[in-house]
């Protein structure tokens, strides 16, 4: 029975690996997933020859078997994928603890990759597409009207929720300038040398009212990836291993079909998947928010973060841009948040360099350090049903 | 509009058929009545796959609204408003709109749908606004 077996601190983190983050990598996708994977192995005091499971994200180029056959790994027995989109990362961990725990693989590498700025830029729409829609995409009933990508749905959500609850440009600027301070501390950083004023934050141009230009993360170029293990095997390995408390994958009921523009037909629009991951997660950690010491939540924009807050149970329902403008995201606040950076400033990999930055604050090698972090927050919870997990001390 | 909608979905096509006719439609369960937007063929209250394209009054208020100010596509310039409506017989149901520029729009406004031929048996129901703020 489901119920009856814990997955609680049962598997570790035991190695992380990235490349840098650019605007042209000048590298093939799998040149960069290749070299993430590798990072993560020597991290992982492992050899390539150790690993024999795989979970990609299913908007991924890169298959497993590309993989496998690029670094020379001589037998996967386990591969995956999650999805949709950037909903995938803590639930490709997910697939990892499932194999390991249940005997079909002992090493999991988990990975993303992208050329999100050189490549195909999700903030574009593709031009050549004449005829939208059908086939179970439901587009039909939005791209026509000119919805086109995700910051055209947040840009509605963030509309309704300043109608609905007075959520004003300042409390959204806070998110872009608490990222931006975390990345400013951080080399990898894409925006590492560059601070960021409410005054810039408030005149820079508008993309989609009321969303403004840093409302809305970076597209990158790189890749990140993460092995994963049993904690018992993690702990003989060269890394303090970080274990996976927990991991959980939830949706709502009602969730719209699509992968991402029908979830404008919900009940609300001001709330995400958060709340229904957030319960079934909270329980299966045996904890709460207010066990959470830091936070790494998916930000594709500062609204994504605001409604997050709420979901999540850092404060009340309407009350997260008051929450976020009171300091609370800073570290010494309540819940410091996205401190490698976040993809609003440090780089856009789809969700999975919010699990590397995790990884850091639970070893307390963050370029922001939350002092004796033992629980960190992981979300993925954007658009459609959503997942998340948290990372703590062993 | 360079940008169409495909129409030939088998769960979707008849939306876009009853606008020819100058009708806004939505499915709805033949046995039960569930709205099943967007459509679908199966109704999950009730188990049916029989499906109906009801007939709803054309009209509806802004539930939220964007002004797109930065353009991603050659066949969208901007400024444009995209507006979510509810519909004033089933505000559970939302549909969406477009608005040339930047015109003065606020969440409630009343709008109306108009329809704007595809081909000779499908058009793209559209919204245009019902009265002006005042």
């Amino acid at each position: 029975m489901p119920s009856d077996v814990s997955h609680r601190d049962r598997c570790a983190v035991a190695g992380i690996g990235a490349t840098d983050y650019s605007r042209n990598s000048g590298r093939s996708d799998l040149t960069l997933a290749t070299q993430a994977a590798l990072a993560a192995v020597a991290d992982a005091g492992l050899e390539v020859t150790d690993i024999d499971g795989i979970v990609r994200c299913d908007m991924d180029t890169v298959r497993p078997n590309d993989l496998a056959h690029a670094l020379g790994i001589p037998e996967l027995t386990f591969w995956a994928e999650a999805g949709p989109g950037g909903t995938a990362p803590p639930a490709m961990i997910g697939l990892a603890v499932a194999a390991i725990m249940s005997g079909q693989a002992t090493t999991v590498l988990c990975f993303r990759e992208l050329n999100g700025r050189s490549g195909q830029r999700y903030g574009l729409a593709r031009s050549a597409d004449d005829v939208v829609g059908g086939a179970g995409s439901y587009d039909e009933f939005f791209a026509p009207y000119g919805l086109l990508t995700p910051g055209h749905i947040f840009a509605l959500m963030a509309q309704r929720h300043m109608h609905e609850f007075g959520t004003r440009p300042e409390h959204l600027g806070q998110i872009a300038l608490t990222c931006r301070a975390r990345a400013n501390a951080n080399p990898a950083a894409q925006m590492h040398d560059r601070p960021l004023t409410m005054d810039e934050y408030l005149s820079a141009r508008t993309i989609a009212e009321p969303l403004r230009l840093f409302d809305f993360c970076l597209e990158t170029d790189g890749a990140a990836a993460v092995i994963v293990t049993s904690t018992e095997r993690a702990r003989d390995l060269r890394q303090q291993p970080v274990a996976i408390r927990a991991v959980a994958q939830s949706s709502i009921p009602d969730p719209q079909p699509g992968v991402q523009f029908p979830v404008l037909m919900r009940e609300s629009i001001t709330s995400l998947p958060g709340q229904a991951v957030a319960r079934t997660l909270y329980r299966r950690a045996g904890l709460g928010p207010e066990d959470i010491d830091v936070a790494q939540l998916y930000d594709c924009f500062t609204i994504t973060v605001l409604m997050q807050l709420e979901d999540w149970g850092f404060c009340k329902k309407g009350e997260g841009g008051p929450f976020a403008a009171g300091g609370a995201l800073d570290l010494g606040g309540a819940v410091p948040i996205n401190t490698g950076g976040g993809h609003l400033s440090e780089g856009y990999i789809h969700g999975m360099n919010h699990v590397l930055e995790g990884v850091r604050q639970i070893r307390g090698h963050s370029t922001s350090q939350v002092p004796g972090a033992e629980n960190c927050l992981v979300t993925a919870t954007p658009l459609p049903p959503g997942s998340a997990l948290i990372l703590g001390r062993v | 509009m360079a940008v169409v909608p495909a129409v030939d979905d088998l769960d979707t096509a008849g939306y876009f058929r009853a606008a020819a006719d100058g009708h806004l439609t939505v499915r709805r369960c033949t046995a039960c009545d569930a709205v099943l937007h967007v459509p679908v063929a199966y109704c999950r209250h009730c188990g049916g796959f029989e499906g109906r394209w009801a007939e709803v009054s054309p009209t509806g208020r802004i539930y939220s609204y964007t002004v797109v100010t930065h353009q991603v596509h050659p066949d969208f310039p901007v400024p444009y408003t995209v507006i979510l409506v509810e519909l004033d017989d089933l505000p559970e149901v939302r549909l969406v709109g477009r608005l040339d520029g930047r015109p003065d729009v606020f969440i409630g406004q009343p709008v109306v749908a108009e329809f704007a031929p595809l081909s000779d048996d499908a058009a793209l129901p559209t919204w245009r606004l019902r009265e002006r703020r005042t």
